[in-house]
């Protein structure tokens, strides 16, 4: 193959419309086979792949379509596809010859035909097209059935109504009971395009389709199993045993090569589990839907990011799933970052007191590895391990001990970072290692390193007997600090004066702080807490030291876990971009459609209580088509009434509905009942959101959901 | 659920060849470049850009994200738009990939650029402008479009009626089964099977495995006549979990007697994937029993103020199979240079200055020997952070670790017998840490 290398390359040179058209006359007589026409036809296809506007050959080139050579008309149609949207005054020459095309006895050539015809959404081609995609849907042969198929999603998008009134709707519906495989599913993709639009007809399944599209999916392609299993959410169970039975059929897809094909059932059957009772099934099936994910990650690196994106979701809506598995997840040293920082977040939300020393040992190892980023992440983790698993808490003390112990002074600095956190979590268990923490002081240099050693100076104040030369020395850059330092030096010197109010020095030194922040600083949030601080100080030094040192609520990490609801919604966009971003598609795709859970009897009553209903009514209005042909064009005669969508509600977000018992204990890990967070907004969420109110810290940056350096949002991405 | 288009960049970040999209605006397929090009011209190695980028819209448009993958110094992005699932477009990529190199042999700017047409047609016909995949399995697109070899050769042929070619063609997807072609006739009907399974394997630093698996595949090639209806099933069938089939297979039966039943395509394919676990009774806690690394590693390395040194022994713990290929790798760290050491009992060692990775080669490893690299480097830098865990890659022959046994191959539906043939390969893939 290669022995031909460079022969046609000579093609891309640039060449002149008029040689072009010179040359394609002249192949118009003593052309045997064709040879010259192809040539030229050649050349211009490649010339069009430069970006050169051939535009103008376009009579010329139309006039080639007469050729019986399917070569030639591939070129030819090519060129249509590139330049026909652009010729609506020329493009009625080329209509005889696509409707001799559509007849053609060749089955390629009548496909080719209305394929190109519907990349052209030129009114006459749409009016030619319909009439031809009538017989096109009726083929005897298979391959211009499913291409007449995908052919009717485009006329919709062209044209919707004409669309409808010419049944073709239903036309799509009864090749879903087609005998070959690759039809039925490309029915189902055309039936999907058009349902997913604002304004087409509704795609809903009942339980026969449902199963007769099972049964179909044996056979088809890869992305014809995709596609149908996709479309499975749009089957809406009314009783426990019909979602039951159809995820088992479901469950047997889960062993597919083809990795969409096993996120697109895992996706189904995280749905279907919402209609399901039968807890004996439902970790069966999670205990199913763990080794399949585990295979994904070995597949490349794009592969894995996504699969892994998507595991951090289930795992948190079924923690049943790879519960045992938290090794799978141990970075390589050749992983690509993006993927490491995935796994990364996994090990944290596996990690339990069973596993702890195993997952500690890994961050360790990662801590001392070349890229800052993931080192940075490592250590976070080291903080965030030790506040989620207690008995692991001093393992994990003496580990960042170890690493403040290198000198590095970006480890360093994260390490103060959860210390500080670890301090609030454990109150009166690790205050001894402060004066090891006070000898690093100098490190910092990044503003919430520094902010967090401000924090932990002050709170701790009256233990630490050089308190107050170690905050005059740190006011001492006062007005070239950043806000956050700023802010974080302003409460640790109220602190310091409140816990030693006789002491002259504190008091010179408040005092000295208070002016800086009221008159010389230009920030209002900075400059209004001065004054409040030094009013509180004035009015009332006793009730000021109550609310200054007042006990602050424990951190926990139960907070970091998303809201049932909200998770029920994002997973059923599973293996989507949705899931990639965790967020809902409809807030960052523009007409992108919403997902909800449909409340039917058999809607399983834990995913009832925390059921979010779409917060905008973003689903299609059913159409009723106007002329011959039934009027519901998905009704089938079981069919259940369509189920009248919960009138949307004002914009709520999850916090108002979780509270009816966000936790069923069926699977989750710790069974502590976390307080409702609404984990659409993103600062909801942040469990540390809340600290600068109450302890005047500057550091809100840390997100515990996203173990990336600071301030970066680019977890969500939006 | 569907893919806008799809670009091929040559290694500079310019498009060689892309579809059309028709249904977006012209800019549209330029602001994915862009916004690939941008984002690799932000990170250090050209592997760390994230998979899926997202691109925001001009004006008015509406958001994306462009998911793109490398091959062969190219990269070939996708761009997506709406609610769709990265795998879909990952899967397709792989898939088309897959596709070029069947057709063109060796992918590359230059063989995409000779084969621009060939190409084209390959494009349009594995994904439709609505972004549907369409014919991917490479059975079905042979007889839709024709390998530039096979084009070539049929023009060499003096006189060659010229209507053979639509000929070649003229009743396509004629075949019942979506995966294999029709009236396929090979006069020596023979299949052969090759069972390769590759260990991927982290070992800490006093040599035990933290995390230990074991990935095989059936490598498959078919040459077998007509509709051949096969039933292949194991002696041992026990040791495989976690399996994934080709759409060839018929699941049902799988899970009912774990035995393989199906029709193949034409041509090699990969028949399935699995995972080896040497205790299946506890196959969801992995580790607690583990395949043995069947090297041992005595690592030495010391980093100091001005490079470090390395005295690194490697012993096969195979007592009759020898280990081949055989290529340990480490990075230096930033800085690093003047390499200087020493292999003993065969094998070489190369530096290479660009990627600052050390490499220890050796073809052949006999059963139950030792061998050692020593020796040290310098670096610009103080303290060098180098990597912290050695890359050990070999290859075992005639081997495999779950010793997977081919019971028999029954055919049915066709008179012949044919011949058999089946092989075992082992890779190992370690990461070694000091």
């Amino acid at each position: 193959m290669s022995t031909q290398a460079g022969q046609d390359a000579k093609f891309f040179q640039r060449g002149k419309i008029q040689e072009f058209r010179a040359e394609l006359q002249a192949a118009e007589v003593k052309d045997k086979k064709f040879v010259k026409r192809r040539t030229v036809l050649k050349k211009i296809v490649a010339n069009i792949t430069m970006g050169n506007d051939m535009s103008p050959l376009f009579p010329d080139v139309v006039q080639c379509l007469g050729t019986p050579l399917l070569e030639i008309k591939k070129m030819v149609y090519l060129f249509l596809v590139s330049y026909g949207k652009s010729k609506p005054d020329q493009i009625h020459m080329v209509i005889p010859r696509f409707l001799e095309d559509c007849n053609d006895r060749n089955p390629l050539i009548r496909a080719l035909a209305i394929r190109t015809m519907s990349y052209i959404p030129i009114p006459v081609v749409t009016e030619a097209l319909t009439e031809q995609l009538r017989h096109c849907l009726k083929d005897r042969d298979p391959y211009v059935r499913k291409t007449a198929a995908i052919c009717v999603a485009k006329v919709y998008t062209a044209d919707p109504r004409k669309a409808e009134k010419a049944g073709f709707v239903e036309m799509l519906r009864d090749l879903l009971l087609d005998p070959n495989a690759t039809v039925v599913s490309n029915a189902v993709a055309a039936l999907t395009e058009i349902g997913d639009r604002p304004d087409g007809v509704f795609f809903k399944l009942n339980l026969s389709i449902a199963n007769k599209l099972l049964a179909a999916i044996g056979e088809s392609s890869e992305w014809g199993q995709i596609y149908i299993l996709d479309s499975l959410l749009r089957f809406v169970p009314e009783r426990h045993a019909d979602a039951e039975l159809l995820a088992e059929r479901v469950l047997i897809q889960l062993s597919h090569a083809n990795s969409a094909v096993v996120l697109t059932a895992i996706k189904i059957l995280l749905y279907l589990m919402n209609y399901m009772e039968n807890r004996k099934l439902i970790d069966h099936i999670c205990k199913k839907m763990g080794p399949p994910l585990v295979t994904l990650l070995s597949s490349g690196p794009e592969v894995q990011y996504v699969a892994l994106r998507n595991i951090l979701l289930i795992i948190q809506r079924r923690p049943a799933v790879l519960r045992n598995d938290v090794k799978v997840f141990f970075c390589k040293y050749n992983d690509p970052i993006y993927v490491k920082l995935a796994k990364l977040e996994i090990m944290y939300r596996l990690a339990r007191e069973e596993n702890a020393k195993e997952v500690l040992a890994e961050l360790q190892e990662y801590a001392s590895e070349v890229d800052v980023d993931f080192v940075r992440k490592a250590v976070r983790s080291i903080g965030r391990l030790a506040i989620k698993v207690d008995p692991a808490a001093d393992l994990c003390i003496k580990a960042l001990l170890d690493l403040i112990e290198t000198n590095v002074t970006y480890v360093v600095q994260e390490a103060v970072i959860v210390i500080k956190d670890i301090f609030r979590r454990y109150p009166g268990r690790y205050e001894g290692i402060i004066p090891t923490l006070c000898e690093h002081l100098d490190a910092l240099d990044e503003p919430e390193a520094k902010a967090a050693m401000i924090w932990i100076v002050g709170q701790y104040a009256d233990r630490m007997d050089n308190a107050d030369e170690l905050m005059d020395d740190l006011v001492y850059t006062f007005l070239e600090e950043p806000v956050e330092v700023q802010l974080a030096l302003l409460t640790a010197s109220v602190k310091l004066f409140i816990y030693r109010s006789k002491s002259e020095k504190a008091k010179e030194l408040v005092h000295r702080v208070l002016k800086w922040a009221t008159e010389e600083v230009d920030n209002p949030d900075l400059r209004d807490r001065g004054f409040m601080y030094w009013r509180l100080l004035a009015i009332n030094p006793t009730v000021a030291g109550e609310i200054v040192l007042a006990e602050k609520p424990a951190i926990t990490t139960d907070s970091d876990r998303m809201d049932r609801g909200a998770l029920d919604q994002l997973l059923l966009h599973t293996g989507t971009l949705g899931s990639i971003y965790h967020k809902n598609p409809e807030t960052f795709i523009r007409n992108a459609a919403g997902r909800a859970l449909t409340d039917t009897p058999a809607l399983n009553a834990n995913s009832r209580a925390v059921l979010v209903p779409l917060t905008r009514n973003q689903l299609p209005p059913t159409v009723s088509i106007p002329g011959p042909g039934p009027n519901e064009p998905r009704a089938r005669k079981a069919e259940p009434p369509l189920p009248a969508k919960p009138a949307p509600p004002l914009p709520t977000n999850g916090a108002d509905d979780a509270d009816a018992g966000g936790e069923d204990g069926e699977n989750d890990e710790e069974g502590i009942l976390s307080p409702p967070v609404a984990a659409q907004g993103d600062s909801a969420a942040d469990p540390y959101a809340g600290l600068d109110q109450l302890g005047g810290l500057g550091g809100s940056g840390y997100s515990a959901d996203n173990p990336r350096p600071k301030g970066e949002e680019e977890d969500l991405l939006f | 659920m569907a893919i806008d288009g799809l670009i091929i960049l040559d290694n500079v970040g310019r498009p060689i060849v892309q579809t059309s999209f028709h249904s977006t605006s012209p800019a549209y397929p330029l602001i994915h470049i862009d916004t690939y090009n941008n984002a690799l011209a932000k990170v250090s190695r050209p592997d760390d850009v994230d998979p899926v980028l997202y691109v925001s819209g001009i004006n008015d448009d509406k958001p994306s994200a462009c998911c793109h993958v490398g091959c062969g110094g190219l990269r070939i992005l996708a761009p997506i738009s709406g609610d769709v699932d990265p795998l879909f477009a990952f899967a397709y990529l792989r898939t088309f990939i897959d596709i070029l190199r069947e057709y063109l042999g060796h992918v590359s700017a230059s063989t995409l650029r000779d084969n621009f047409d060939v190409v084209y047609q390959l494009l349009e016909e594995t994904l439709d402008s609505g972004g549907h995949p369409l014919t991917t399995s490479p059975n079905a697109l042979r007889e839709i479009v024709i390998p530039p070899s096979l084009l070539n050769k049929l023009l060499s042929v003096a006189g060659a009626n010229i209507s053979s070619l639509s000929a070649a063609s003229s009743n396509p997807f004629a075949s019942p089964i979506p995966w294999r072609k029709a009236n396929v006739r090979h006069n020596n009907n023979e299949i052969y099977f090759d069972v390769v399974e590759e260990l991927r394997a982290v070992v800490n630093r006093s040599g035990v495995s933290l995390s230990n698996e074991v990935l095989g595949k059936i490598d498959t090639n078919s040459r077998l006549s007509g509709t051949p209806d096969l039933l292949l099933t194991f002696s041992n069938p026990k040791v495989l979990t976690d399996c994934s089939f080709h759409p060839c297979v018929r699941l049902p039966r799988w899970s009912r007697d774990k035995a393989l039943s199906f029709v193949p395509p034409d041509g090699p394919f990969i028949l399935m994937e699995y995972r080896f676990s040497p205790s299946s009774s506890n196959s969801s806690s992995l580790g607690v029993n583990q395949v043995p690394v069947p090297v041992m590693l005595k690592p030495s390395v010391v980093i100091n103020e001005n490079g470090g040194t390395i005295d690194l022994t490697a012993i096969s713990r195979l007592s009759t199979r020898a280990i081949e290929d055989f290529t340990v790798e480490l990075y230096l760290g930033q800085g690093a240079g003047a390499p200087n050491f020493m292999v003993s009992g065969g094998g070489s060692w190369a530096f290479d200055p660009r990627t600052l990775v050390l490499r220890w080669e050796m073809a052949n490893l006999p059963p139950s020997s030792s061998h050692s690299l020593r020796g040290s480097w310098t670096s610009s830098i103080p303290n060098p952070r180098a990597a912290r865990a050695f890359r050990v890659r070999f290859a075992i022959q005639q081997h495999t670790f779950s010793a997977l046994k081919i019971d028999q191959l029954r055919l049915t539906g066709e008179a012949y017998k044919p011949y058999k043939g089946v092989r075992g390969r082992s890779l190992v893939d370690l990461e070694w840490r000091w």
